[in-house]
């Protein structure tokens, strides 16, 4: 009908279908490459990133941190008895504090990363490629992740600095940077879920707010409230001093120290708590992870007292509600004393050894953030029997 | 996971096998919600040939694309691609498909050039081969000078024609273009019927889903009619071009013209009239003016001018009042009615 003029547009200089993977099952939903993340991954670094409100946030995102950082420096010297336990306060306070902001920002980069850009047009054009649905789900997270990362290595210099005031173990640096670096992957891998699953941005970012207020408040709350719940008066076993018996056997109070009180068994009517019930309602909580995953500041050998540290106040916390009460309490502090009972890191006050929570918490947020690729996976897959509700393909 | 198919066609099925034509489609439908969005069509479309999906808006021509793609699955009905399901074989069909959506969205914030080398990437090129195919394309579709910068400065028609280019990127054997002539200026819109008339001649096939039917008349070799989900009528340009249409007849006296054509027979009618014969004519000039008479084909065109000229009317022109497919596509509204 007309004749072609046209510049070829056909192959040149080798036929590009030469160059198209030919390995079969590649780029059906669930293999994964590399070269295809990194696709994903680069196109949205570039699509979501490229603007300078990113500096502006990673500023700001600073400027924040560092302010927080000279008030718990200042506060931390204010407060704390002992010199040596303000490095220790001042790391607690600022992986917090950090962790707090990355759990915010964290949602925004991911929540909206698949209904976004369905509504924007650009998602079925990255579907109809050879790219799997897991590459483009993986692409999306490790570039939110890495978007994220950033606001962690602005935050870095003042993780440093407290650690440099002294007495934190270095490799309570790794793991709460670890950690932190963890649990802001998850926090975007859930999001990435429910941008697969609402039609709206708006109503994903909530839904992902909503899901990081579970984890590290709601669950607190819950926790608190159910103590009573499953608290009650119990019938006990205590060893107790028998101060009636002593007396009984004539003795008089030492002039010169300490009463010499024999110890026995009786039955007590005591308000205990079952919180090994409950203590997982801890262990989820992020700000738990982090806590309980530190080890214990580097104490000096002459100070045994005086400790402000807010990760071990919350390690030490948490381990005991898992535990819950003992079968028996021991209230013979004569004994206790002698045997150096109930002191040391490590033990619970009546003397039960601890065992970290971290790994629990940690499996379960792990959990959660691959119920979360594995989700939105499932709504790329092409082609689509179903579509979710209100959403049209192009 | 390589479904059974998948793994069937293995490395080798990337090339069609001649004997396949390019789309066949039989019995396709697809509901969303009480929705038939697609409610029966049968075509095909043959390899080396362009073929225009006609239909109202709403007919379901995005629907079909979208099955077409391997985006949606068919509620019933098969679809082959270059002899391949793309539901079985939904890689090996992704491969040979390219795909121009009409709802376009673009990744903004790229530039032309990064838009066109992500999506080599996305197709597994080589990154060396997707820049020199991107800088290819950009040629191709006139937009080399906007090459670098972002394409949230490109107009409707520009990002119209970066789409085009993203569907060629992997030199795909099939092409399913919706829509893609809106927002085109006519410079633009030559382009693309030179450059899709350039890749049928290299045998690919091309479906083109429009509702602006001249454009298609210049482009298509056939034509498939849906309405309401379903496929109307198929037919070829050719025979559509021979079928009785109406013509437009100018002159220097539009009351001379009048008057032969009553006194030959030719029944005729002012601009916009209905066909029905010899209506008492209105108020005619006796300045140069066209009527219209429905002729069948390029053959009764000829007929009429030849008499026409030796009876001494001055007739200065003589064209289709319609497209071919226009006319088709009335006569078709026509008979629904
Ligand atoms: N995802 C969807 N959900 C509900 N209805 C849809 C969806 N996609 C298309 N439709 C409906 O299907 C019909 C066909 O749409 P479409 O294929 O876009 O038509 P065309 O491209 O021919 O204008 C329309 O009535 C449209 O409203
Ligand atoms: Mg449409």
């Amino acid at each position: 009908m007309t004749t072609t003029t046209a510049p070829p547009v056909g192959p040149t200089p080798t036929d590009p279908r030469q160059a198209v993977d030919p390995l079969p099952g590649a780029g059906s939903t669930w293999s994964v490459s590399w070269h295809g993340v990194r696709t994903v991954a680069t196109l949205e670094l570039r699509q979501r990133v490229r603007s300078t409100r990113w500096i502006v946030s990673l500023v700001v995102f600073g400027l924040l941190v560092g302010g927080v950082s000279v008030l718990t420096w200042a506060f931390a010297r204010q407060v704390d008895d002992a010199a040596w336990t303000v490095g220790p306060t001042m790391f607690g306070f600022i992986a917090f504090f950090v962790l707090f902001l990355g759990l915010l920002v964290s949602p925004t980069l991911s929540a909206t990363a698949i209904n976004g850009d369905r509504a924007a047009g650009t998602l079925a054009t990255l579907q109809v490629t050879l790219l799997s649905a897991l590459e483009i789900v993986l692409g999306k997270l490790l570039a939110a992740w890495l978007a994220s990362l950033a606001f962690l290595a602005v935050s870095l210099p003042f993780i440093l600095w407290a650690f440099a005031t002294g007495n934190t173990s270095p490799l309570a640096v790794l793991t709460t940077v670890l950690l932190l670096a963890v649990m802001l992957a998850v926090v975007c891998a859930m999001g990435l879920g429910f941008s697969a699953l609402t039609a709206r941005t708006a109503g994903s970012a909530v839904l992902s707010y909503v899901a990081v207020a579970s984890l590290s408040v709601l669950s607190l709350i819950i926790f608190g409230l159910s103590v009573p719940l499953v608290s009650g008066i119990e019938t006990v076993q205590v060893y107790e001093e028998d101060w009636e018996a002593w007396e009984r056997e004539g003795n008089e109070y030492p002039l010169d120290g300490e009463p010499m009180i024999p110890c026995t068994w009786v039955e007590r009517e005591q308000y205990v708590s079952h919180t090994e019930r409950t203590w997982w309602l801890l262990a989820i909580n992020p700000f738990v992870i982090v806590a309980d995953a530190a080890p214990d500041a580097v104490r000096p050998r002459d100070d045994y007292y005086g400790s402000f540290d807010p990760l071990a106040l919350i390690r030490q916390g948490v381990r005991t509600a898992r535990l819950g009460p003992p079968e028996t309490f021991n209230y013979c502090w004569r004994e206790l004393e002698m045997t150096g009972q109930g002191f040391g890191a490590g033990t619970s006050d009546d003397g039960r050894p601890l065992s970290p929570v971290w790994p629990w918490g940690l499996s379960v947020n792990l959990l959660l953030g691959a119920a979360g690729v594995l989700f939105a996976t499932h709504r790329l897959r092409i082609p689509q029997r179903t579509l979710p509700r209100g959403t049209r393909v192009a | 996971m390589p479904t059974a198919a998948d793994g069937a066609v293995g490395p080798a099925p990337l090339a069609p096998a001649p004997e396949h034509p390019g789309i066949v489609v039989s019995g396709v439908r697809r509901h969303f919600g009480a929705v038939r969005a697609v409610d029966g069509v049968d075509l095909v479309a043959r390899r080396g040939a362009v073929t225009a999906l006609i239909g109202p808006n709403g007919s379901g021509k995005t629907t079909l694309l979208l099955v077409l793609a391997g985006l949606l699955v068919p509620d019933a009905g098969t679809v082959r691609i270059a002899g391949h399901d793309p539901v079985t074989a939904g890689l090996t069909t992704r491969a040979l498909t390219g795909w121009m959506p009409d709802a376009f969205g673009t990744w903004d914030s790229l530039t032309a050039r990064e838009v066109l080398t992500t999506v080599g990437a996305a197709y597994r090129l080589p990154a060396a081969r997707a820049a020199a195919r991107a800088a290819e394309l950009l040629d191709l579709v006139h937009l080399t000078d906007l090459a670098d910068r972002p394409a949230h400065v490109l107009s409707r028609g520009q990002k119209q024609r970066l789409g085009l280019a993203r569907a060629l990127v992997h030199d795909p054997q099939v092409l399913l273009l919706d829509e893609p002539a809106s927002g085109l200026d006519p410079r633009s819109r030559v382009d693309l019927r030179v450059l899709v008339r350039d890749l049928a001649a290299q045998g690919k096939t091309i479906l083109v889903s429009s509702h602006v039917l001249v454009e298609l008349d210049e482009m298509a070799d056939d034509a498939v009619f849906v309405s309401a989900g379903r496929t109307v009528a198929a037919e070829s340009l050719a025979a559509a071009s021979a079928a009785r249409r109406p013509w437009r007849l100018r002159a220097l006296s539009q009351s001379g013209l009048a008057g032969w054509l009553t006194a030959a027979g030719v029944p005729w009618r002012p601009e916009g009239g209905t066909a029905n014969g010899f209506a008492p004519p209105p108020d005619l000039l006796d300045s140069p003016g066209s009527l219209v008479v429905d002729l069948d084909g390029e053959a009764g065109a000829a007929d009429l001018l030849r008499a026409a000229v030796g009876a001494g009317v001055p007739v200065t022109s003589l064209a289709p009042a319609s497209g071919a497919l226009e006319a088709t596509y009335l006569a078709l509204e026509e008979e629904r009615r």
